[in-house]
């Protein structure tokens, strides 16, 4: 009786090192944190918008169709490195995509577009980071897919890689 | 040995009393000195984002420049701390507090040592008594 008990303890830790060993194998980021805008209204906001000389209106421009949010800015290397997906996700799914220019210089910001091409619709313009800190961003690069009722249903932080573009692919199809 | 122990428990108390990093930058601080006590006080049990296991008064990151002067401008214009601590979390979510809330989905973050403290005296106290017997 006394052995059988002794057992118990045992049991629980080894469940226990079990766990931990799966949460440390698993494809995971740990530092990657749920976004809490998640089946949300889009934050209100008014920017200016890069290009064109107008004002965009977050109450106008979303819940009309399906779109795709990007934070970006010239000075960050992993923007440069995603883009390339970007611009598939504006040609191959033919998703309209509004790219929030964070915390940028004009000249870099065109000279980028220029030299990389320019897959978005609108860029409004997020000169002091104020927009960011309303759709709860804190590490640019980061994606956000807006549904057709204006509700954002899914966030990606950090670089879209291929497997991030194959799995938002799939989202973008299934989200209405 | 004496001087030994002296020495370990003067390092040991240097640690102790060893001020903490400060972020907050000169031309952050407000000049109403009751404000700016309360937004240190907040920005203390705000997390940065991007540290993750810093405060925001602590960080030098531009997120928590920025976050620490939303937080000024927010008590400026006459914002409650709650009403503070809400626009945060409606944001970032429970993560961006330091100290986790006590609701539902935390009972069994905060009441499980205690649990655990009384299966440890129910274990102990059991074990005594056999051993008495014997």
């Amino acid at each position: 009786m006394k052995k059988q008990i002794l057992i118990i303890p045992l049991a629980v830790f080894l469940l226990i090192i079990s766990a931990f060993f799966y949460l440390l194998i698993i494809d995971r980021n740990p530092s990657e944190i749920p976004s809490n805008l998640m089946n949300k209204n889009v934050p209100n906001f008014k920017a200016k918008l890069l290009l064109k000389n107008k004002d965009f209106l977050s109450s106008k421009e979303f819940g009309n169709e399906k779109v795709l949010v990007n934070f970006f800015a010239s000075w960050c290397k992993p923007c440069r490195d995603e883009h390339i997906f970007i611009k598939r996700f504006s040609k191959e799914k033919g998703i309209r995509i509004v790219g929030i220019n964070y915390k940028d210089k004009f000249s870099n910001t065109t000279k980028w577009l220029s030299d990389l091409g320019n897959p978005y619709s609108d860029i409004p313009l997020d000169k002091n980071g104020r927009i960011a800190i309303d759709w709860g961003v804190y590490g640019i690069p980061e994606t956000f897919i807006v549904n057709s009722k204006g509700i954002i249903k899914y966030r990606h932080v950090g670089p879209i890689t291929k497997k991030v573009y194959k799995k938002i692919s799939l989202l973008i199809e299934e989200i209405e | 040995m004496k001087i030994k122990a002296f020495i370990i428990l003067f390092i040991c108390l240097t640690q102790f009393f060893s001020t903490s990093s400060i972020g907050v930058e000169p031309d952050e601080v407000l000049k109403n000195k009751k404000q700016e006590l309360r937004a240190r006080d907040i920005s203390k049990n705000i997390r940065c984002m991007v540290c993750q296991n810093q405060s925001i008064d602590e960080s030098n990151s531009p997120l928590a420049k920025d976050l620490r002067i939303l937080i000024r401008n927010k008590i400026k214009e006459g914002n409650k701390d709650e009403e503070i601590y809400k626009f945060l979390t409606y944001r970032y979510g429970d993560f961006i507090l330091l100290k986790p809330p006590f609701k539902f989905s935390t009972y069994a973050l905060w009441l499980l040592p205690f649990i655990f403290l009384m299966i440890g005296i129910f274990v102990i106290y059991s074990h005594n008594k056999k051993s008495k017997k014997i």
